[in-house]
Parts: structure tokens; C-alpha cells; sequence
């Protein structure tokens, strides 16, 4: 086996046996990439839907068939309660807005182009405005559903024509309105009495089939406008934190070589200064690589983080992996001690982490700190990692990013060594 | 057997800054033999190791291994050290440790294995190849120690103080595996400022101080030219007498003609006299 392999299979035992080492640089990267992504992410199962508390004060059929039809909604996550209790969860902010049907809400809805219309109590913060506007626009296509589902049996609606027909009786409308509501509800009770056999020969009522506006919704994916979902956000971000952990354990282990001796029994063996320190640095690379491969695996499994090209995404990963072994060696060759190159090192890597996108993601970053993120290498690594993946970078556009973090791992690379001292 | 020189170090000096840490000095070591560089701390035999191993380059002066330089690598190849810190991978066990440096001289497959079954066995801790080093006691991570620096089957064996915090049965392994590899007959240069190792193993000694050599000798030759008269104690008459004589008998036969002796004591010199004479201090000084 050739000394630089060997030299790095060492390398990666070691890695593996270093619990800490180890933590940093797999453990940490997934709680950034899987804990972060959930928590932004909710559920990402079916549309999204808004929880309110729903009080019947009513409790009359009436609005018992419309709770019914609130709860089974698709738009509304509902807790029934009380009328006090629901407007004090939304007081507490636990739900967006609170549904009350009040007292009368039965009779209301059942008359019929006359009388007071049935009544929703919508409780919600002003500063919704959005909510409240779905919540007004869910009722009332709810009321629309409820008005024609009555016309199409044509039964309850003539027991609703005929009860209409009495309350105008004693009813206080002027007497050509009431002739005239008299005469409309007349003939629609007639016509409603001709209905049923219309419907049997028409196989089902026709009135079922007659919409007031029909709205058909297609789903239409935004092309590369941005994340498919947060785990690619946070899945870059973890690919980085590892990387780093990779980065500082090879620094430390490279430093520890020198103090704990070993690095002397390195130098009397037959091999070179560019053996020692190609092995060194291919450990790192390797353990860069096989941690960023083992990090998208699991995304593409578990998370769905699917990068639009796997080449590019190849291309990021390798670019990256190089910058932080020359990193590696920088670090390895200024420290003196393995205290020097922790502390030294994580001091100088939580800066470029956090300006570099590492904390804050890219997309929400304040101008400001992208462009102090310019001079962080951890900025390039994942704005080559998310071009990859979702930004949608051509070749042409990767080379940026891809560049930059070659020119840092070689310049890095080229000042280690030459600061490195074995002796 | 005619001699052979393997190393050879001619007029050697190396400097760090204002201070010569190696000033000047030459010496030989024979094919086969043990030598011994005595010396306390600071005297410069870490120094002088590191150029003979050629990890240093001297000032001034040649350094040759075998007739070659051991700055190249093939020259280099031919040494094994075992440093006095210990240069070994905590976290890997001890066959782990050994594979890793066999990669490092070359060694693979079958040759490799047997030659780290080979040197485990040497020192004893086969039955203890599979445990982490970290593990170990002082005693075996010394024992581990020497194994990795025989491992490639090295002419010449640079043991530097192996014997620095080990237990008494560790020491008397160690002991015994260097006369075993003497009686195989490697070439061992070993450093330590226990002057009793040196007497009990080495067929040559130099005694340095200040980077320079102050005496070469077998121990037996120090002794009789520096280490100075023996000490003859008597107690005769009530009294203790203390003197330096080049002839005891005589002495005894004379103080007995004029008083009964009680008892007596014949102090030979020692290494440690020898050091005192050469040097005004002691090794441990």
C-alpha cells in the first residue's frame, strides 16, 4: 500500500475512534439539516389548513349542518369548544380566528330570499386581514354549497317554499313586494312539485349539476424560483457544518501528530514531506467527500432533496472538499498546540459560518451580512451546493462559486504547507 | 570478524542560534555492538541522534549510515528508532499501529504480517495486539514502542532513554530483548542517564556533556582510566578508614599486622565516578 494511503486510512481510523471528532462532524450536520428543516418546514402533507375554534351557540339542525360542513372542510383545522373558549384562544394567539354560529343561525338559514341571513361571528386579530378574508370567502362558498344542495332535493326545498309562503303571510313587507315574493316563491314551488320527474328521467336531479361558478385548480410547480421544500435549504448548511467539523478534526490531528511525537516516528520513515502531507490531506478529502455523499443520501431518502444535477452537484462537492483541506492545512500549519488550533480555528470558522450562510440561510440573509459573506468560503460552498440542487446554476454559472473555492484551498493549502513545521 | 563501521559522524557541529549544541564531534559505532551515549539533559545526545538519523543536517561535519547520508531515504530506511517520547497512535490497537508504520517502510501482505507477529512476540505483547494502546501501561506502550522501531528489520537501532517510566519487569523485558537483538547481531546506539543500564548492556560507551565528547571506551576501560583508584573502607579498632588504593590486599595485610579488622568493604569505581571525574557533576545533576 502506497505511504499516502496509508497514511490517510490511518487518518480516517482515527477519525472514526474520536467521539467528538466524529459529533462534528456527522451528528452536528443533521441536526442542522433535519431538525432545522422540520421545524421550517411544518407539515408538508396535503395543502396547508388554518386552525380555528368553532362554537355552535345555536344548536339547532341548522347549524348543526353547518359546523358539520366547517369541520369537514379542507381549508380548516377546527376545534369545537365554547363561544368564551374559542375567543380566548385566539386571544392567546393558539388559533388564527374563531367561528361562532349565534343564537338563530338555524331559523335564519332557513328562509328563503326574505328575512334576516343567517349570521357568522368571525373573531380574529385586525392584523390578519389575509384570514379573515379566506375564512369570508370559505363561509360563503360553505353557504353556496348549502343553497344548492337544498335546490337539487326537491323535497326540502318545497317544505322551505311552503314555509317561506306562510311567514310572508304575517310578514311586515310592503304589499307589492310581499305580491311579488308571493308570486316567485308560487311559481318556484310549482315548478320544484314538477322536479322529481324530471330528475328520474334524467337518471339525477339537474339542478345537482347547476353551479352558481365552477373553479378548476391545476397545480403548476414553480420552475427554479427557489427551494422545493426547507430541508434544501437547511441540507447545504448541514453539508457545510460537517465539512467544517471534518476540517478542524484533520487541523487537530495533524497538530497532535507533532506534540504527541508521532509525527517525528512519520519523519523518519522513508518517505517524503509531500507524502506526508498528500496522505494528511487526502484523509481530509476523502472524509469531506464520503460525509457530503453520506449527508445527500440521506436528504434523497428521508427529506427529498433531490438536486437538479448530479454533476454539478459532484462538481460542488469536490470544489468544497478542497477549499477546507487547504483550510485544514492552514489551520495546521499556524497552530503550534492542539488547543491553538481548536481554539483558533472554531474562532475563525464561527465567523465565516455565520456570514457565510452556515447559520442564517442565504436566501433570508440581510444584505449587509451577504456581503461580508462574500470573503467566507463557507458562502461559496453552499451557494455551490444549493446551485446544484435548487438555484437551477448552468455549468457557466457554477464556475463561480466552484472557482473561488478552488483558488482558497490552493491558496491556503500552498501557505500551510510552507508554514508547516514537522520538526 | 573484521570490524565494520555503520555509523560514522565526523566532526559534527550543529547550532541553534547562539547556542552549539553539538560541538565537533566524532565517533564510530561497529557492526554488532551496543553503544552507549551517556549524558545529562541538555549535554546534546538528542541533538546528535537527530543528525545521525537525519533529521537534522549538521552545520558542519558528515554524518554516514552505512557509507550513505541518512538524509536520503533509502539510507534512512536502514535505522530504527524508538524515540524517548512515545511515538505511537493511542487510539489504534497495537496491530493496527504496527500496520501502519510497516505500510510506511514498505512492508505489506504476508512479509508484513510476520514480521508484526514476529516483533509483538519479541516484546511480549501479542496476546494484547488487539486492545487499543491507550490501554496499555507505561511499561508496554515502551515495549510497543521498540516493536515499531524493529519492525522493518533495521542494521541500525536508535533506543533513546527506552527505559524512562517503566515499571522493574518492564525494564528487565526491555533488557532482555536489546541483549537478544545484540546476540542477533544488530547495531544498537542507546542513550540513557542510567549509568547501571549502561554498565549492565553496552560494550562501548561515550560520555557527552556540553556537545562535546569527553571519553569513549568500553565500560571496562572507562573505568580503569577514568574512573579513578577503588575505595577500600575498614573498620578496625573502633575506627572507620577510608582510603583510594591501587593495591587493597597490601593495605588490609598492613592495617591487620597493628589491629584486628572487624570488617571491610572494597568500593570499585563506576560509570557514575567516571562522569563525576569527567565532569565535576553528576549524570543526574
Amino acid at each position: 500500500m502506497p505511504a499516502i494511503l496509508a497514511i490517510a486510512i490511518k487518518d480516517l481510523r482515527m477519525l472514526i475512534r474520536v467521539k467528538s471528532g466524529l459529533f462534528f462532524a456527522l451528528g452536528w450536520p443533521l441536526v442542522i439539516a433535519i431538525a432545522f428543516g422540520a421545524i421550517f418546514s411544518g407539515s408538508s402533507d396535503g395543502p396547508r389548513r388554518m386552525a380555528v375554534a368553532l362554537a355552535d351557540d345555536d344548536q339547532s339542525a341548522g347549524s348543526k349542518a353547518f359546523a358539520a360542513q366547517i369541520v369537514a372542510s379542507t381549508s380548516f383545522w377546527v376545534q369545537v369548544c365554547k363561544r368564551s373558549e374559542a375567543i380566548d384562544l385566539v386571544h392567546k394567539g393558539r388559533l388564527a380566528a374563531a367561528l361562532i354560529l349565534p343564537s338563530g343561525f338555524g331559523e335564519a338559514s332557513g328562509q328563503l330570499f326574505h328575512g334576516r341571513p343567517p349570521q357568522v361571528e368571525v373573531w380574529i386579530d385586525p392584523s390578519h386581514q389575509a384570514e379573515a378574508a379566506m375564512i369570508q370567502g370559505v363561509l360563503f362558498q360553505m353557504t353556496m354549497e348549502q343553497l344548492q344542495k337544498k335546490m337539487s332535493d326537491s323535497g326540502a326545498m318545497r317544505v322551505g317554499l311552503h314555509k317561506s309562503l306562510e311567514d310572508l303571510k304575517s310578514s311586515d313587507l310592503p304589499p307589492d313586494q310581499r305580491a311579488s315574493l308571493t308570486r316567485f316563491l308560487g311559481n318556484m314551488d310549482r315548478a320544484m312539485a314538477e322536479m322529481p320527474a324530471l330528475s328520474s328521467a334524467a337518471g339525477g336531479s339537474p339542478s345537482a349539476s347547476w353551479q352558481p361558478l365552477k373553479i378548476e385548480q391545476h397545480d403548476v410547480a414553480i420552475r427554479q424560483e427557489g427551494p422545493r421544500n426547507p430541508f434544501e435549504i437547511t441540507f447545504p448548511q448541514g453539508l457545510l457544518w460537517g465539512v467544517l467539523g471534518c476540517t478542524m478534526a484533520f487541523a487537530i490531528g495533524f497538530v497532535s501528530e507533532r506534540t504527541q511525537g508521532t509525527l517525528f516516528r512519520l519523519q523518519m520513515a522513508p518517505i517524503g514531506r509531500i507524502q506526508l502531507v498528500a496522505g494528511k490531506a487526502l484523509a481530509c478529502a476523502v472524509a469531506c467527500l464520503v460525509l457530503e455523499t453520506l449527508l445527500l443520501a440521506i436528504g434523497r431518502l428521508g427529506f427529498h432533496v433531490v438536486p437538479n444535477n448530479w454533476g454539478l452537484m459532484a462538481l460542488a462537492g469536490v470544489s468544497t472538499a478542497a477549499a477546507f483541506v487547504g483550510i485544514m492545512m492552514l489551520i495546521a500549519g499556524l497552530a503550534k498546540t492542539e488547543q491553538a488550533a481548536g481554539g483558533v480555528g472554531w474562532a475563525s470558522m464561527m465567523p465565516l459560518a455565520m456570514f457565510g450562510g452556515a447559520m442564517v440561510p442565504l436566501a433570508f440573509m440581510p444584505h449587509w451580512m451577504a456581503q461580508i459573506g462574500v470573503v467566507s468560503p463557507v458562502r461559496w460552498g453552499i451557494l455551490a451546493f444549493e446551485g446544484a440542487l435548487w438555484r437551477g446554476f448552468s455549468f457557466e454559472e457554477m464556475l463561480l462559486p466552484c472557482g473561488i473555492l478552488l483558488a482558497i484551498g490552493a491558496i491556503c493549502f500552498f501557505i500551510g504547507t510552507r508554514t508547516l513545521r514537522l520538526n | 570478524m573484521p570490524e565494520e563501521t555503520l555509523l560514522k559522524l565526523t566532526q559534527v557541529t550543529k547550532r541553534f542560534g547562539a547556542l552549539t549544541a553539538v560541538d565537533g564531534l566524532s565517533l564510530e559505532v561497529q557492526r554488532g555492538e551496543i553503544f552507549g551515549l551517556l549524558g545529562p539533559n541538555g549535554a546534546g545526545k538528542t541533538t546528535l541522534i537527530n543528525c545521525a538519523i537525519g533529521l537534522l543536517a549538521p552545520d558542519a561535519g558528515e554524518v554516514a549510515v552505512g557509507g550513505g547520508n541518512p538524509r536520503e531515504r533509502l539510507v534512512r530506511a536502514r535505522m530504527g528508532i524508538a524515540p524517548q517520547t512515545l511515538s505511537l497512535y493511542e487510539l489504534l490497537t497495537a496491530e493496527e499501529n504496527l500496520s501502519f508504520f510497516g505500510h510506511l517502510y514498505g512492508l505489506s501482505g504476508d512479509r508484513l504480517k510476520e514480521r508484526t507477529r514476529w516483533v509483538l512476540d519479541f516484546v511480549g505483547l501479542e496476546n494484547r495486539k488487539r486492545d487499543a494502546v491507550k490501554t496499555y501501561s507505561g511499561g508496554m506502550k515502551r515495549r510497543l514502542n521498540l516493536a515499531a522501531a524493529l519492525l522493518h528489520d533495521p542494521q541500525i537501532i536508535l533506543l533513546d532513554e527506552p527505559t524512562v517510566g517503566v515499571d522493574p519487569q518492564s525494564r528487565n523485558s526491555i533488557f532482555d530483548s536489546i541483549l537478544e537483538l545484540k546476540r542477533d547481531g544488530r547495531t544498537i546506539i542507546y542513550t540513557t542517564h542510567y549509568m547501571e543500564e549502561a554498565e549492565r548492556l553496552c560494550d562501548r560507551v561515550g560520555i557527552m556533556d556540553g556537545g562535546r565528547l569527553l571519553a569513549l571506551d568500553t565500560v571496562h576501560g572507562l573505568i580503569a582510566e577514568q574512573g579513578g583508584l577503588p575505595r577500600l573502607v575498614v573498620n578496625t579498632d573502633g575506627r572507620e578508614i577510608e582510603m583510594l588504593t591501587a593495591d587493597p590486599l597490601a593495605e588490609l595485610n598492613r592495617l591487620a599486622a597493628s589491629a584486628p579488622i572487624d570488617r571491610f568493604r572494597l568500593d570499585q569505581p563506576t560509570l557514575e565516578q567516571v562522569f563525576l571525574n569527567l565532569t565535576g557533576r553528576t549524570l543526574r545533576d
